[in-house]
């Protein structure tokens, strides 16, 4: 199962990151948990600086901005 | 990663002090905010967040930093992934240049463009019985 993680500090944009994400999984079949990370010291941790960041499987992907529902369909496949 | 250090953060109070003792402020707003508005001290650095990762070999090992910029949140990320590069002697500016305006601290620009209303209540809002809150 793949693990999908959005990172970021609970901005409009992060939650549009998520939602596409949400989409994204229900679109492509592929099986995969989705949950937000928002915790700033958590955010450190991970070296975050700017937000959202689409995460799968400890890989950041793709960083400030929003990911599109087709985009993160792509990156579920590979 | 798992040593994890916690930020230190300091208000803009302090962070007078800071510079008076040779600390650099480093701001990581983007172009257009610093454009707008700047702080007014003489040993300050602008790094955008959104070049930060590229380019955070700029800022010095060898002098205290304290982190900046329009509220305190990006600037707190900015401060932990410096740590988490080596850095040791970081701070975060807490409240960031909304605060640093509120309390009459230097600086160049559009003062207007942070304080949209002045009515809010804040932490620091001296209230029962805190003294002296150093906010």
């Amino acid at each position: 199962m793949k693990e999908i993680k959005i990172l970021g500090t609970g901005c409009s944009k992060c939650n549009v990151t998520y939602q596409n994400a949400l989409e994204a999984v229900k679109r492509s079949g592929i099986e995969a948990n989705v949950s937000k990370i928002d915790d700033i010291m958590q955010l450190m941790e991970l070296n975050v600086l700017v937000t959202p960041v689409l995460m799968i499987d400890g890989q950041q992907l793709i960083k400030g901005r929003v990911a599109d529902i087709n985009e993160i369909v792509e990156l579920l496949k590979k | 990663m798992s040593d994890q250090t916690l930020v230190k953060e300091i208000c803009p109070t302090t962070t007078q002090e800071w510079i008076k003792n040779g600390a650099l402020l480093v701001d990581v707003r983007e172009n257009d905010e610093v454009e707008t508005l700047s702080f007014d001290v003489s040993k300050i650095m602008h790094i955008p967040l959104s070049e930060f990762a590229e380019r955070f070999q700029e800022v010095p090992k060898d002098v205290p930093l304290v982190m900046v910029c329009r509220s305190g949140a990006r600037s707190l990320r900015a401060a932990g992934y410096l740590m988490n590069q080596g850095y040791e002697n970081v701070v975060n500016m807490q409240h960031g240049i909304i605060r640093w305006v509120q309390k009459g601290f230097p600086t160049k620009g559009d003062t207007q463009s942070v304080l949209p209303t002045q009515s809010n209540g804040s932490c620091c809002t001296p209230s029962s019985g805190e003294s002296s809150s150093c906010c």
